[in-house]
């Protein structure tokens, strides 16, 4: 295992790096994918990402290739029947690594290790080698040869929207990195750019940033709010609706298809739509509540960034990797034992306000959460853009998961890494919010406020509405989310 | 003995979200009548069937007699299911690939005859298909899993909108026959689009007009059947092309090379092959009808032309002068054809207005991601007067109907004027006027010499007069 990358740079250079982060231009892609026409582009990982950006490139009239392992081959796994299904060449490692002008690897973090160095003493001299994620280089310190160029092409969706997205004739919003240790001929980024185009992300917007901007913000959001907060408001949510009498079923379905629908209205206009989405009393109260937690947890969110920042946190992890996954399978194993997972949502209406009428403390810990990410991510010299990306706008799309089949499908669906990172956060955050559960009703979480009388007064709710409106995170939301806008709905 | 079921609907009017209002509805269903439900496209036939069935909001007036136990097999239902099971599958954060929920337990969800529902799947020929996810089937395999559900839960009423559309002619005659039993027990309400179609168990249609029940006709009254059959033969207007984009112009193609050329194509998944051994020359001017049973791979064979189909890398195959997996992007083939299929219907699911749909057809793009010139917009518009939906540019395609939505999905596929048309069963869900309007204008298009089409249908008698090829799969 390398040193890690981030810890050997200068404080300088770190702060350079995490705070490179651009919204290109669609101008800057007039080349189209002219920088990869005739070159061989060859596909490590056949999951969701690697077949469906395979196909993308394919269609943008690429050579695209995969290499399996052999025993992957022999056996005739998923992975060669989702090439080989899909036309795809495929071929060992010894076969096709040696012929590739470019590598993409696009397999779990957890493989990097052994992918890239089984692979680096069979690439072509002056290659280039691809990742979709930045852990392998930043925090394992994974060392390439000189003479390769490392770049990253991230699609910040998950790969059967790459795909569906391209077939309209669009895409999706797309990071991409150049590893500075590693431009040996300058032309990271040209190779970058035609990737991203080839994939359709330049059509959705790109985000130009950096290997350690985009590991050290993808980790924080996906610990905290993205999946950490959706887990531990779930059991305490559940748990508090059981302890206030409120049939088990129905609790259940709440906070099962209640998370996707209150990060519904966040993704249409971000935490002041979402907050919108109340009653004015019932938005006061949220804002309240959302408050307290905010203090509550703002050390949690700051031990997450630092754990992240000083690679505590990913030696940690891959002290458990070493260790068989010991802790992380008896956490999965606990999730699975909690009274949340193991209650079936019962078979009762809940409208999609009902969502949020009774679903005031969900809110609340949406709102907290995203904005403590953010915040906690800026602070410590990660863009504005990048930390959006990696808190507010991919929220949505985890609660999506819970929705499908509860904690267990998010945590099988995010990757590992996402995933201990969560349970980690869940220990900590459970004890953390006790005192603070503890007076909550139902009035809050499970009935609604239930008033005859819906006023507010004025000042106050002038004062709660300027401080969801002007927090940072809507600022640059608002910005980013018009310039998706713009593209998707160009008239 | 048919359950003695007696609907009584009075003055009754519907609210559906906002979208779509049924309105002042009167209406006696009385026992051992059958109901054919007709009507042009948008008027609210399959909104009829839905209200029977519990769906929408009474605002006024009521509706009694119901029995409790109701089942729909429609378009909506159908797209509703496919939709829920695609959204199962559209947030796999990592490299997860879901089947979905197989058609076993598709039909088992609403079965209360075992038996029944056995002998139906062996009928329907769906007994290999079980374990496939039901999401992966063809339109018209999902069909007949929504029927064979329907008919094995044993409701008290039985709601079919559209039951035959789809289907090809020998699953269409013997679902005809098993209906012949049903409704000696079960009174029957049918959507149809083509009278012509319809059983002659039916005794009773209503004729439904502007989201209401316009008039009904017992089916023993010839001269109130005459009128009825006037209104189906309203006069068609006069339909002239608009021009395509006269700056904006397609690549000029080699005037002696075949637009397709296919040499013994194969589609093969690791389990089972659609096709083998397939060759297909298509030369421009030359029209052709391709037909073939569900599942037949008509769809796929399609695909493999306008390059959806990813196996068009893997076989000889040359369009447009391309010669496929040699570098060109399928923008440059896509550029050529112009696609019209249920499929993109349901995948055109865009809040954009009606005339940035038809834009979107110079781009082959859902939904619409460039700036459009004047003239194109232009152009739209005339595609619209074609369609007498001019007064309706702004409204959203989202909220049109099924069949409305088809018409705007050809003009859409002819804007460019492309080399090539695919029609994959552009009738599919249309009535009849509007059917008539569709047909003509592919006449029109076939016998206009600049645009060759390839047309798919199941029903034989939706000839086509200047489509003299055809292609028969299965």
């Amino acid at each position: 295992m390398g040193t890690n990358y981030f810890n050997s740079l200068s404080l300088r250079e770190q702060l350079e790096q995490l705070g490179e982060c651009r919204f290109m231009h669609l101008d800057e892609f007039t080349d189209g994918v002219d920088a990869l026409k005739g070159k061989k582009m060859v596909v490590i990982g056949c999951g969701a990402q690697g077949l469906n950006q395979g196909l993308n490139l394919r269609d943008s009239g690429l050579d695209v290739s995969y290499a399996l392992r052999e025993a992957a081959i022999l056996e005739k796994r998923q992975s060669w029947k989702n090439a080989t299904d899909n036309g795809f060449t495929v071929g060992t490692y010894e076969e096709l690594i040696p012929t590739a002008d470019i590598v993409l690897n696009l397999t779990p973090d957890k493989q990097h290790t052994a992918v890239v160095t089984a692979v680096m003493p069979m690439m072509k001299k002056g290659s280039c080698l691809s990742y979709s994620h930045g852990f392998n280089i930043v925090e394992e310190g994974m060392q390439v040869r000189d003479d390769i160029t490392v770049i990253m092409v991230a699609p910040k969706c998950p790969g059967s929207e790459v795909r569906a997205e391209y077939v309209r004739g669009f895409g999706v919003p797309t990071l991409i990195a150049v590893h500075e240790s590693n431009d040996p001929n300058g032309i990271g980024l040209t190779l970058a750019k035609a990737y991203a185009v080839g994939t359709g992300g330049h059509k959705a917007g790109v985000l130009m940033s950096s290997f350690v901007a985009e590991v050290k913000s993808d980790l924080m959001g996906e610990q905290t709010i993205l999946c950490g907060m959706l887990q531990t408001g779930s059991l305490l949510c559940f748990d508090k609706m059981i302890e206030e009498g409120i049939d088990a079923g129905y609790a259940a379905k709440l906070i099962q298809y209640g998370w996707e629908t209150v990060t519904e209205a966040l993704k249409y206009g971000g935490v002041t739509n979402m907050m919108d989405r109340l009653s004015n009393p019932a938005k006061i109260r949220a804002f309240e509540l959302a408050e307290s937690m905010k203090d509550i947890l703002r050390p949690l969110y700051h031990k997450h960034q630092d754990d992240i920042m000083t690679g505590h946190f990913s030696a940690t992890m891959m002290a458990d990797w070493a260790n068989d996954d010991k802790e992380l399978l008896g956490w999965r194993a606990e999730t699975a034992e909690t009274a949340f997972e193991k209650t079936a949502p019962g078979d009762v209406e809940i409208s999609e306000q009902e969502y949020f009428d009774h679903g005031i403390l969900m809110v609340a810990m949406v709102k907290a959460g995203v904005e403590l990410a953010f915040e906690t991510m800026t602070d410590a010299g990660i863009i504005a853009d990048s930390a959006y990306y990696e808190s507010l706008h991919e929220t949505p799309l985890i609660a999506n998961t819970i929705a499908r089949k509860k904690l267990h499908e998010m945590n099988a669906t995010i990757s590992d890494t996402a995933e201990y990172g969560c349970y980690l956060y869940n220990h900590a955050c459970v004890p953390l919010l006790a005192d603070f559960m503890k007076p909550l009703k139902s009035d809050v979480i499970g009935k609604g406020l239930q008033l005859d009388d819906l006023g507010v007064d004025n000042a106050r709710l002038i004062e709660v509405n300027a401080a969801i409106r002007y927090h940072p995170v809507e600022a640059i939301g608002s910005e980013l989310r018009g310039y998706m806008a713009d593209m998707k709905r160009i008239v | 003995m048919v359950a003695p079921v007696k609907i009584e609907v009075d003055q009754l009017s519907v609210d559906f979200d906002g979208r779509f209002q049924l309105h002042n509805i009167s209406w006696r269903l009385g026992p051992d009548e059958h109901w054919l439900v007709a009507g042009p496209n948008g008027a609210g036939k399959s909104a009829l069937a839905a209200v029977l069935s519990g769906v929408g909001e009474i605002t006024r007036g009521s509706i009694t007699g119901v029995p409790a136990r109701v089942a729909l097999v429609s378009y909506e239902a159908q797209a509703l299911l496919i939709d829920a099971e695609l959204k199962k599958d559209d947030a796999d954060i990592l490299d997860v690939i879901s089947e979905g929920t197989p058609v076993a337990e598709i039909i088992d969800q609403g079965t209360v005859d075992k038996a029944l529902a056995a002998e139906l799947i062996e009928q329907f020929g769906l007994t290999p298909l079980l374990t496939r996810a039901f999401r992966k089937l063809s339109t018209g395999e999902t069909r007949k899993v929504m029927l064979v559900r329907a008919l094995a839960s044993k409701p008290d009423l039985l709601l079919l909108d559209e039951p035959f559309d789809g289907l090809d002619t020998h699953t269409h005659a013997m679902l005809l026959q098993h209906l012949h039993e049903v409704v000696r027990t079960t009174p029957t309400v049918i959507v149809l689009n083509r009278i012509d179609e319809r059983p002659d168990f039916v005794t009773h249609i209503a004729w439904v007009e502007a989201g209401t029940v316009a008039q009904c006709v017992a089916c023993h009254d010839t001269s109130a059947m005459a009128l009825l059959d006037q209104l189906l033969h309203l006069k068609l207007g006069k339909i002239a092309l608009p021009d395509p984009d006269p700056i904006d112009r397609l690549p000029a193609l080699h005037a002696t090379e075949p637009l397709v050329q296919i040499t013994n194509a194969s589609v093969k998944y690791a389990d089972n092959v659609v096709f083998d051994g397939l060759s297909w020359t298509i030369n421009a001017g030359e029209h052709w009808q391709l037909t073939g049973p569900n599942g037949s791979g008509k769809t796929c064979l399609l695909s493999l032309i306008t390059g959806d189909h990813p196996q068009c890398y893997v076989n000889d195959i040359q369009v447009f002068g391309f010669q496929r997996g040699n570098g060109e992007s399928i923008w440059e083939i896509k550029q050529f054809i112009g696609y019209v299929s249920t499929q993109l219907q349901w995948e055109y699911r865009v809040g954009t207005s009606l005339r940035n749909v038809i834009v979107s057809g110079f781009y082959d793009s859902i939904g619409l991601y460039t700036k459009p010139n004047d003239t194109q917009l232009a152009i739209a518009n005339e595609w619209l007067a074609v369609l007498g939906m001019q007064h309706r540019a702004d409204e959203s395609f989202t909220q049109l109907s099924h069949g409305d939505k088809r018409l705007l999905l050809i003009a859409r596929a002819m804007v460019k004027h492309p080399p090539l048309l695919i029609l994959d069963e552009p009738c599919l869900g249309l009535d009849d006027m509007n059917r008539r309007l569709v047909l003509a204008l592919i006449e029109r298009i076939s016998a206009s010499g600049n645009t060759t089409v390839l047309y798919v249908n199941h029903h034989t008698e939706d000839k086509v007069i200047g489509i003299e090829r055809q292609l028969a799969l299965g």
